[in-house]
């Protein structure tokens, strides 16, 4: 079973502030990390692998640090890319890497959690031609076919579909391992290629992020009375 | 030169950090609380392969060098700033490089894949009662007789007694092998405590770093086989002050991690914190006092890092002589521990009344730093004795 598992590099959202006057968040020193939900893709590849043999490959949208973490989790090699453009600009890019590589089976986190698009897994899979199954909280491979449990907003979905495929997960599906030193230390002797593949042209350009403004209504209740009577017409 | 450390090395500060973050911090307070550190909090240590952490593989440890070894004490100490994970971490990743450099192979293939699983505890068993700090007039015995090694004697303020008498365990432990001979009479040797007849113990009860045990072993006719005896006979002063050296950079880095993660604590708080129309961090007094203890922090934190630093050239590249690592060695341990207790007392007292009470977790973390001012892996008028005898020569030790 070859896997290839599609990874993000964010900016680590819980250190990011926001400049006062501009509104606009500051990135200079933040700690940048691997997208929470592409961890548990590229944990559910490695348990896949360990189970069923074969390889996992991490494509990064990132840095040698996140390749390397990455490979420390469990991949076998990892490919950096650049991908400074919009979700179908991404997309686009990752067919053509994968369109050279061989594979049984594309795993995506649901959404990156710094855009929440939820777009790069289905936008993938359609460039490429292939099945998508989304929002995976449980997998199950026999015979060539994939069998996916989705978690939806208010029911589970058993779905299958015949290999190759790509399927996003969710949070629920596993809990990504913590490379130890020794798996830190292995991963310095796997690959890292690097690639620059043609920037796509944009779809959609991001001309600015502002923080939203959360002000205190500072509203100073007379008595607990008062009190009662703001929090039963909230309730209602 | 450069100050950087190597990607495999910031990559493991991170994966600790996340570990420590996950499972052990959550457990901070019980662990300080209840004056033990959950067994499960171990257990995951060992899966995540950090306790003895300097063992080699072969038995079952990551052969970490000693910078790496800071790097996840400093996490430890971080996550659980009483210090007392720290310090069943730090014990065991100082002294099994030692036990894995001077014991037996039958001793290390016996006892070391144990305690990287964490089912056993390894510690060291120096000090007695009529002081710790004067190794040479130890008197604690051990004898031959025949196959056997008989020790008599009482080790106390010992680290780990009760984890080591209730899971199982020993230490390795300083004794005196020739009554004739000072320093030169003194031998090291794996003592067992788990239901060993001749072993008696008491757990002392501390003012800090509680969740792991402090006590007394009283040593009565205990038979040891004799692959227990660790390197040479008599020889076991100079493997001693070796495994101090590697024990207390670890220490020191401990110190830093705890005032390192009670200095963010306090400058959020500073933020956030209101008075006289606005925020603490405005005032120009508590701003000095900030910079001052970053400073500090920081400079203890060189001293930590240079001295793991040249423990492994040593061990790796026979760069170094031992006059020079003891020097770097005792300025991290002196340095850390009184600046870790300054800064978090600083930090407590910005808290106010708050900084006061055990929900703001910070009094905890002085009370465990202080066992490193009092005197655990050597006291800090020591470290000064041993600065001086470098600087000034020998002849002019006062001792």
């Amino acid at each position: 079973m070859d896997i290839i598992v599609c990874i993000k590099q964010i900016y680590d959202l819980g250190q990011i502030k926001v400049d006062t006057a501009s509104k606009s968040p500051i990135t200079e020193g933040v700690a940048r990390k691997i997208s929470d939900f592409d961890k548990n893709a590229l944990e559910e590849a490695v348990r896949i692998r360990e189970k069923h043999g074969g390889t996992v490959s991490a494509l990064i949208g990132g840095t040698k640090e996140a390749a390397k973490e990455a490979l420390a989790m469990g991949a076998d090699e990892a490919v950096i890319y650049s991908a400074d453009t919009d979700s179908l600009g991404t997309a686009t890019i990752l067919a053509e890497i994968i369109h050279k590589m061989k594979y049984d089976l594309i795993l995506c986190g649901e959404a990156s959690i710094d855009e929440f698009s939820f777009q790069i897994g289905p936008r993938l899979a359609q460039a490429i031609g292939i099945p998508v199954l989304t929002y995976a909280r449980k997998i199950e491979l026999n015979d060539g076919e994939i069998v996916v449990e989705r978690g939806l907003e208010n029911r589970y979905e058993l779905t299958k579909a015949e290999l190759p495929a790509l399927v996003t997960v969710t949070k629920e599906i596993n809990e990504p391992r913590i490379p130890t030193l020794l798996q830190i230390l292995g991963a310095s002797k796997k690959k890292i290629t690097e690639i620059s593949p043609p920037k796509p042209e944009a779809g959609i350009e991001t001309l600015s992020i502002t923080a939203i403004e959360m002000n205190r209504k500072e509203i100073i209740l007379k008595d607990t009375e008062e009190l009662a009577k703001v929090i039963l017409s909230a309730s209602k | 030169m450069d100050f950087s450390f190597t990607e495999e090395q910031e990559l493991f500060r991170k994966s600790v950090r996340e570990f420590c973050e996950k499972k052990i911090a959550p457990k901070a307070n019980e662990i300080d609380e209840k004056g033990e550190i959950p067994r499960e909090v171990v257990e995951d240590m060992a899966s995540f392969g950090i306790l003895g952490i300097t063992i080699p593989q072969e038995y079952g440890g990551s052969g970490a060098d000693f910078i790496t070894a800071a790097i996840a004490t400093e996490e430890i100490a971080r996550a659980d700033i009483s210090m007392a994970t720290a310090v069943y971490y730090l014990v065991e990743a100082g002294w099994g490089f030692l036990m894995d450099r001077y014991g037996s192979k039958k001793a290390k293939e016996e006892l070391l894949p144990d305690v990287t699983k964490g089912k056993t505890f390894l510690g060291i068993a120096s000090t007695e009662a009529a002081g710790g700090s004067d190794v040479a007039a130890i008197s604690t015995t051990m004898t031959k007789e025949g196959e056997k090694l008989v020790v008599n004697g009482s080790k106390t303020f010992i680290s780990g007694v009760r984890e080591a008498t209730k899971y199982g365990g020993g230490y390795v432990t300083v004794v005196k092998t020739s009554q004739e001979l000072a320093h030169k009479g003194l031998s090291l040797c794996y003592l067992p405590v788990k239901d060993i007849p001749g072993i008696t113990t008491n757990i002392f009860k501390q003012m800090g770093r509680e969740g792991i045990s402090t006590g007394a072993i009283i040593i009565k006719n205990v038979e040891i086989p004799s692959h227990y005896l660790i390197g040479d006979w008599n020889k076991g002063f100079y493997y001693a002050m070796e495994g101090f050296n590697c024990a207390r950079p670890l220490v020191a880095a401990a110190c830093i991690g705890a005032a390192g993660k009670a200095l963010e604590a306090g400058i959020e708080y500073l933020k956030e914190r209101q008075a006289f129309g606005s925020p603490l961090a405005k005032f120009e007094g508590i701003q000095f006092q900030v910079a001052e203890a970053y400073a500090k922090l920081e400079s203890a934190r060189l001293l930590v890092y240079k001295a793991a630093w040249m423990l492994d050239q040593m061990y790796t590249k026979k760069r170094f002589r031992h006059k020079e690592i003891n020097k770097a060695v005792a300025s991290a341990k002196l340095i850390a521990p009184t600046v870790a207790f300054d800064i978090i007392k600083d930090v407590l007292i910005w808290h106010g009344a708050y900084g006061y009470t055990k929900e703001a977790g910070l009094e905890k973390g002085l009370r465990g730093v202080a066992s490193y001012i009092m005197g655990a892996e050597g006291a800090q008028n020591i470290m000064k004795l041993i600065i001086g005898r470098e600087l000034l020569g020998k002849e002019f030790a006062p001792y």
